[in-house]
């Protein structure tokens, strides 16, 4: 899951960004208006968290020009103000959640999770076949073994199984799973792609990823 | 007794209680009704007591022309009267002759005209005309000797008088006593007071509707200044008073509120911008905080992790006890209960000590101190307070100035003043801007970024620190050329 956060405070980035990656996201740091804006609209994210008073453009703003392009990204607002007008404010303006600061960074993290969740999830467990992925404790299990995953083998292995029977193409894994220092040669994924089948073959789910020829890969539910 | 007193306390208690909730335009209508009702009284009154009297005037002087008339008749002077015989033929002839006399018919109103009476000093009925058949005049000795009065006889009004007879030697020996009726002036009279009573009623009851809804009308514009002002509330202060056509006292009166709810609402949206400001100023630092030692608690790290984290948060900390002790400076000084402690400083000293403190900071981004003017110079000002401003005014000076530039400070003896500038080559501050600068937290750069260093508190101290001193503080600012702080010191 990639986030993009929209913060000009570098200590906040900063420990965002150490404690987001520790939790398998792919994060971008933006340190102003302008220059989030730029990325939210090129490239795609499962997430972006906006702190609301930052130079060259407004929180607000970034959040309303997003909302204006046609994206449906949820949007989090990250901020001091902490009245009820700015909290009604902020949420009329496009956003899907407000956290005020300071806050805890494991509620932070759950409600990155709500956003996160499918409309007809009802719980943050996400499964196909035989596997079950918990991204609260970063656990993988076949039937009722566990997988000991690396970081990145589980962030792919979560985005594909988020986008079961839908193929991924090797373009939209790389802007999901990897932030934006990663350069654009793709081959990685299959790098990884094989390390995990062959650990989900050794655990007995052996075909759980397919291969698109020439386009990406895919989770079906069988 | 005492039940009595109780009950009228309770009466005065129950009027004074409706007194004062009375509304204005009732007690407007009130008033005025009360000074008018007097005065149409003491109007009508006089005209009915002076239609009397000229009435009685009248009368008086027929009456006179009367006795007169009799005395000629009867060949007697007023102070030359003998006998009452010498009346005899002439009290009545002419109205008894007249009464006789069918020659006469045609003024039949003559025969009751005149009533005339002769009584002797004791009241004794002397002679009377006929006209009075069996009644008599009534005789006053109370009365002075000629007098005129009102009397009824036969329950019709009469104007009667009587005069004194004398005889030669001016003793009075009777009296002829003249009537004359007054039924049609009566008539006339009664008609007046009748027309009168009715009237002023009427009349105080129309008055009162009247300026009752003049009143109503004219008091119109409170309503409405009540009704705005009730819908103000803290939140919603943006709602103003419709000033009337008029440029009358109701014109003033909502001119000075507006003007006094435009004052509060600026009073209420800086207070609610130092409050979010301050907010915005504790918070950050504090969620840099919290956040970095969760991050850094969830997991076992290297040492050296730790360390740049503990570092990093040490330092955040550093800024928000420097931004609680400004804050705590700031609010010492708005108290108002710091008095300064006003000596001669030698300024050059004072600028040299700052300039000393602030080198190293300045050297870091090689900024080099310019001192022009005039050197030795004695200011009157509180020797710390005057240190924490030149700080604050230096120390900005170096935070916007480009590296490699010059900070310039000019002393120059103006008018009997000293006036001290400091002017940097830095940003500058746009125009619309500069009028804000000594504003709590006020911050041009809008984001307040932390990476410019200041909270935005620095100058709302330098001001409150001047003026506490009288040093007027004056800023210039040129875009992308500079910016100047003037500080002129009075005369010691």
């Amino acid at each position: 899951m990639r986030l993009l956060i929209i913060e000009d405070e570098p200590g906040i980035a900063g420990f965002l960004k150490d404690g987001l990656e520790e939790e398998y996201f792919a994060v971008d740091i933006a340190y102003d208006g302008k220059t989030g804006l730029d990325l939210a609209m090129t490239n795609e994210y499962d997430l972006i968290i906006i702190d609301w008073m930052i130079p060259a453009l407004s929180g607000i703003e970034v959040c309303r020009q997003v909302r204006k392009s046609g994206s449906v990204v949820p949007i989090m607002f990250l901020t001091a103000k902490d009245t009820l007008e700015d909290v009604v404010f902020g949420l009329d303006a496009g956003a899907n959640d407000y956290i005020k600061k300071p806050f805890a960074f494991e509620e932070l993290l759950a409600r990155i999770r709500v956003q996160l969740r499918n409309v007809n999830q009802s719980d943050d467990t996400l499964s196909s076949g035989l596997v079950t992925i918990n991204p609260v404790t970063h656990q993988v299990f076949c039937s009722s073994s566990e997988i000991t995953l690396t970081p990145k083998e589980f962030a792919l292995l979560e985005y594909l199984v988020r986008n079961k029977n839908k193929v991924c193409t090797r373009s939209r894994i790389i802007e999901h799973v990897w932030d934006i220092h990663f350069d654009s040669d793709t081959s990685v994924i299959d790098v990884y792609i094989t390390f995990l089948r062959r650990k989900l073959e050794n655990a007995g789910c052996g075909n759980l990823i397919q291969t698109i020829r020439g386009v990406g890969y895919i989770v079906r539910e069988s | 007794m005492i039940t009595k007193a109780k009950h009228t306390i309770m009466n005065v208690r129950i009027l004074s209680k409706f007194w004062s909730s009375m509304s204005l335009r009732n007690r407007i209508a009130f008033y005025y009704t009360i000074v008018t009702s007097f005065l149409t009284a003491f109007v009508f009154l006089t005209i009915y007591f002076m239609v009397e009297s000229i009435v009685y005037k009248q009368f008086d002087q027929e009456i006179n022309t009367e006795v007169s008339e009799i005395f000629s008749n009867a060949h007697i002077r007023k102070n030359d009267f003998t006998d009452f015989s010498q009346f005899r033929n002439h009290i009545d002839d002419r109205k008894v002759l007249n009464s006789d006399d069918g020659h006469e018919d045609k003024e039949p109103a003559k025969v009751d005209t005149e009533f005339i009476q002769l009584v002797n000093i004791s009241g004794k009925v002397i002679n009377k005309s006929r006209n009075l058949s069996r009644n008599e005049l009534k005789f006053n000795t109370t009365l002075p000797a000629t007098s005129y009065f009102n009397d009824s006889i036969n329950g019709s009004s009469i104007r009667q008088a009587q005069f004194p007879l004398l005889n030669k030697k001016g003793i009075i020996q009777g009296y002829i006593i003249v009537a004359v009726p007054l039924k049609n002036a009566m008539i006339v009279l009664n008609d007046l007071l009748t027309i009168f009573l009715f009237s002023y009623p009427v009349i105080i009851i129309t008055l009162f509707i009247l300026t009752r809804l003049i009143a109503g009308k004219s008091i119109r514009p409170i309503e409405k200044v009540i009704a705005t002002a009730e819908k103000m509330t803290q939140v919603n202060l943006h709602q103003r008073i419709s000033l009337p056509l008029n440029h009358d006292e109701l014109y003033r009166l909502s001119a000075t509120i507006n003007a006094l709810l435009d004052r509060m609402q600026d009073a209420f949206q800086r207070e609610k911008q130092f409050t979010a400001d301050a907010s915005h100023e504790l918070k950050t630092p504090l969620a840099v905080v919290k956040g970095t030692l969760e991050v850094l608690v969830r997991k076992p790290r290297e040492q050296e992790h730790y360390e740049t984290r503990i570092q990093f948060c040490l330092k955040e900390l550093d800024r928000m006890s420097r931004l609680i002790d400004q804050l705590l400076m700031l609010a010492r000084f708005e108290s108002n209960r710091i008095n300064p402690h006003i000596n001669t400083v030698k300024l050059s000293d004072a600028l040299e000590n700052i300039m000393v403190r602030m080198r190293p900071i300045a050297l870091e981004k090689a900024i080099s101190f310019n001192v022009v003017g005039i050197r030795e110079t004695n200011v009157a000002a509180d020797p710390s307070m005057l240190e924490i401003i030149l700080e604050n005014i230096l120390s900005n000076a170096i935070k916007y100035s480009p590296s490699g530039s010059t900070v310039t400070i000019h002393v120059e003896s103006k008018e009997r003043t000293i006036m001290c500038s400091i002017s940097d080559q830095g940003i500058g501050i746009p125009e619309e801007k500069l009028h804000s600068v000594f504003e709590r937290f006020y911050r041009v750069d809008e984001s307040r970024s932390s990476s410019t260093g200041g909270f935005g508190l620095g100058l709302s101290i330098v001001k409150r620190l001047a003026d506490l001193q009288k040093i007027k503080v004056s800023v210039n600012s040129i875009k992308d050329k500079g910016t100047t702080f003037g500080l002129t010191f009075p005369t010691s």
